[in-house]
């Protein structure tokens, strides 16, 4: 598809250390190498929803006897998964099951650019474990009231729901419980910062998805 | 141009919603509305360092029975923080004591303006709250190895062990000691992106710091206590 050389998500882009403390990179080295002595049957990849996951009691209750991996970075959006996942964190590890999880932090990129991004790293996923079943999250709604990126956000879900029915190597899973109020408001109990997930907000999306995990595990897919 | 008002630490400015869901503004309107029905003991003011560790299982064990309010929003400055305070976030309380926690994200400023920027915060807690305690939390070693904001936010620590005496209510607490190993690096056991602290970073830094608290606490005189009451 020509359409994703212009498509910025779908291109490999590292983070720029603009900051001058070599954050971004000494995590993707840290990945690389975590993944020479481990042998996780599920990975997590993608942003800080992802990584503050593995911050919180609910990662050790729930993930780490499934023998689950996170490489989360918080900010990334799906360019620079894309470029972490291309250069060397996929190439130690053969996981059942990658969990996906980015795309909120794409901004200036239209929901088709984002869907495109996200459509891009199934497709290294694909390319790099054959094996492997990519289960990709929704995005959650964010802002305490209702807002473009809410609507963007949605937008993308919609857009990655259709394109994966197709596909045998990768499902979506709407994991909102419903976070937004019926007076359209999210809640800082959810949210600390209408935003990220509080360890209350991490219960109502995990315990969903241990279970959609565990069952993907238990019964060979299809693919 | 001369003194503290040419410093861009110390000038008060909102955060811009750059990415349009009013996040910043929607956690300032939400803290000034908190003002209105608490009476806070302890104020806690920061970035991402205070705010994530509200998320912690130590905050509901060691602050929250000190009746601690937590106004930390992640990616603040001290420009940021200094607009909140002077913009609704100490109307109706009068903490005992605040618990000051912000400069790493200073990404634009030398080491003199982002101490001059906390000194300046500093200042108008004391003018606002002439009663309270003040405890500035030195800023923390930052990166997996030895880099240049790690050399800032030590040269801000220096500045404000020298400066804070002079405010007399203020006092400079150093929680970062022993995140540096002695080859120079940071772990992720203590802090998971090289920056945020996981549970037990959290744990470390938090003993000497609720000891100070409840010293302070202890340690005010009755008849203050009393017209606090
Ligand atoms: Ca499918």
């Amino acid at each position: 598809m020509s359409a994703e050389d212009s498509n910025p998500a779908a291109t490999p882009t590292p983070c720029v250390d603009i900051q001058g403390d070599g954050r971004w990179i000494s995590m993707h080295n840290r990945f690389v190498s975590d993944s020479k002595d481990k042998e996780p049957d599920v990975l997590f990849v993608g942003d800080s929803l992802v990584q503050l996951m593995h911050e919180f009691g609910i990662w050790r209750q729930l993930f780490s006897p499934l023998h689950c991996l996170n490489f989360g970075v918080g900010g990334d959006a799906t360019q620079h998964v894309l470029w972490r996942l291309t250069n060397g964190e996929l190439d130690n590890i053969s996981p059942k099951v990658v969990v996906l999880w980015v795309g909120t932090n794409n901004h200036g990129h239209t929901a088709e650019q984002i869907c495109g991004g996200i459509m891009a790293i199934i497709q290294v996923i694909k390319n790099k474990l054959p094996n492997a079943h990519t289960l990709v999250l929704g995005l959650l709604p964010r802002g305490k009231m209702p807002n473009p990126l809410r609507e963007r956000n949605a937008n993308v879900n919609k857009l990655v729901q259709d394109a994966l029915t197709s596909l045998p190597h990768a499902s979506f899973l709407d994991v909102d419980p419903g976070f937004v109020l019926s007076d359209g408001s999210i809640s800082h109990q959810d949210m600390y910062d209408y935003l990220h997930l509080t360890p209350h907000g991490y219960k109502a999306v995990c315990e969903p998805l241990h279970a959609h995990v565990k069952s993907m595990l238990d019964k060979p897919t299809d693919n | 141009m001369s003194g503290d008002e040419a410093n861009p630490a110390a000038e008060a400015l909102p955060v811009e919603d750059v990415h349009g869901d009013g996040r910043w503004l929607s956690q300032h309107a939400r803290f000034v509305l908190e003002c209105k029905d608490g009476e806070p003991d302890v104020l806690f003011v920061g970035d991402s360092m205070v705010q994530l560790m509200q998320q912690q299982e130590v905050w509901r064990e060691l602050f929250s029975p000190l009746h601690a309010f937590n106004f930390g929003i992640g990616g603040d400055t001290t420009c940021n923080v200094l607009w909140r305070l002077q913009n609704g976030e100490l109307e109706n309380i009068r903490p005992k004591v605040v618990v000051l926690w912000v400069g790493t994200n200073n990404h634009e400023h030398t080491a003199e303006q982002v101490a001059g920027g906390i000194l300046a915060i500093a200042q108008l807690l004391t003018n606002r709250l002439p009663k309270a305690k003040i405890v500035v939390l030195g800023l923390l070693p930052r990166g997996e190895r030895p880099n240049p904001l790690r050399e800032k936010n030590a040269a801000v620590n220096g500045l404000l062990r020298a400066w804070l005496p002079r405010l007399g209510q203020a006092q400079l607490l150093d929680v970062g000691g022993d995140f540096v190993h002695s080859d120079g690096t940071i772990s992720t056991m203590d802090m998971f992106d090289f920056l945020h602290l996981t549970s037990a970073g959290y744990r470390s830094i938090s003993k000497p710091l609720s000891d100070l608290l409840l010293q302070v606490l202890d340690e005010m005189p009755e008849e203050r206590r009393a017209s606090l009451a």
